[in-house]
């Protein structure tokens, strides 16, 4: 068993590390590009208005 | 294939928009990432200025309008094709009519008052546009070519003309005309408003599920004490929310809600058009935009990905909503098993009766 898990039992599978993907130049701007074609505010699925905390509805 | 700037071209439409398709699926958090946090921070900003107005749920159960029906009036292309409010007004329509802030000039330039304004994109520069920017009268438009080459108001093209009329139209109409005003709004449309003497109603955004535990929404109502209603991504569906749960209107009927662009309309008129070539390039941005058929006018009209996120969105709240929906818009995309799509003159008339 390799460091990356430890405890008192074995694994059934091997576990591997898989290193985390750099995050390239063309990633970011792919990322910043993507934020900017965004809607104008939120949508919230199944809800319609919570009027306060004490009265809670849907 | 696209011609640049020009008019798509591609021949083949229910092939284009596969990566706006891919795009729609990621809207919920991209939107959070581009305006989430600046609607928090400016519901913090908007903390000390809570006292030039009340809460909507002050509008809850009030007759506003002499019918149990509404007239939500967004902004599309349609508009300026259709000219919805000539009908609205010989029909002597005398329901509710809420404007979404772009269509606030259009009503006003028509002689029309409308009965509630709404407000909610937090954007820094461009939503007090819609009111008049008393700022832009002392400053060039600037790069932010969004006015220029929008579709919603042709007439916002020319950017210092239009904010003329606006300043002049809202200084002598806007006073004390309802509005409801999203804690989200910028510190120049709020600034602006308060000015201006509207009648201010506010209300949170739902950012999130307020049930979840560390919701921002939740978080948000504790602050101010202000509802949390669900926009449904944008303006034009948070008004037509206003009008199914805060006014508790039984049919409401929608103009100006294209969610989409006509067929001949080049790509550089639409809204996301810089943002698309940054992700994909010009030569691919048929891969942006998703083609829809409208079968009632049996014509095709074409969509970026936030669009169709916000079609899908409305949809699915008309599916849980009291009101009947009726799409009185006469062109774009939004139809399906819970909103009807109908002639403006068809809903007018059924309301005369």
């Amino acid at each position: 068993m390799n460091e990356l898990l430890k405890g008192n039992f074995q694994t059934k599978n091997q576990v591997t590390d898989s290193p985390a993907k750099e995050e390239t130049l063309e990633d970011r701007f792919e990322r910043e590009a993507k934020k900017r074609l965004g809607g104008s505010i939120a949508y919230v699925s199944k809800k319609k208005v919570m009027w306060d905390l004490k009265n809670e509805k849907k | 294939m696209t011609s640049p700037g020009g008019p798509p071209v591609r021949s083949s439409r229910a092939d284009a928009g596969k990566i706006g398709r891919a795009l729609v699926e990621e809207l919920g958090p991209l939107t959070w990432d581009r305006h989430g946090p600046m609607a928090v921070a400016n519901a913090e900003r908007n903390q000390q200025l809570l006292r030039h107005g009340r809460s909507i749920a002050e509008l809850r159960g009030t007759s506003i309008g002499r019918r149990d029906s509404a007239i939500v009036m967004a902004t599309g292309p349609s508009i300026a094709r259709r000219d919805p409010i000539a009908q609205i007004k010989s029909s002597g329509y005398d329901g509710a009519l809420i404007a979404v802030d772009s269509a606030f000039g259009y009503c006003l330039r028509n002689g029309v008052i409308p009965d509630l304004v709404v407000t909610v994109d937090p954007h820094p520069t461009r939503i007090v546009r819609w009111f008049g920017d008393p700022a832009l009268m002392q400053a060039s438009p600037g790069d932010d070519d969004y006015f220029r080459r929008q579709d919603l108001d042709p007439r916002h093209a020319d950017e210092l003309r239009a904010n003329r009329e606006m300043l002049d139209l809202t200084s002598r109409h806007a006073k004390g005309v309802r509005i409801a005003l999203s804690t989200s709004a910028s510190e120049a449309v709020v600034r602006r408003v308060v000015d201006l003497g509207m009648d201010i109603y506010w209300w949170n955004p739902m950012h999130d599920d307020p049930d979840l535990p560390d919701s921002v929404s939740r978080r948000l109502i504790e602050m101010n004490g202000m509802p949390c209603i669900n926009a449904g991504g944008n303006v034009g569906s948070a008004s037509w929310m206003i009008a199914d749960a805060v006014l508790g209107k039984r049919s409401v009927a929608l103009v100006g809600f294209d969610f989409s662009y006509y067929a001949d309309t080049p790509h550089s008129r639409t809204q996301y058009y810089r943002e698309a070539i940054d992700l994909v390039g010009e030569e691919n941005l048929d891969d942006v935009f998703m083609w829809v058929h409208n079968p009632y006018l049996d014509q095709w009209f074409y969509a970026d990905p936030a669009y169709m996120w916000y079609r899908a969105a409305l949809l699915d709240m008309a599916r849980d909503a009291d009101c009947e929906t009726v799409n009185c818009t006469e062109g774009g995309i939004v139809f399906g098993d819970s909103i009807r799509f109908a002639p403006l003159s068809d809903f007018l008339a059924a309301e005369r009766a």
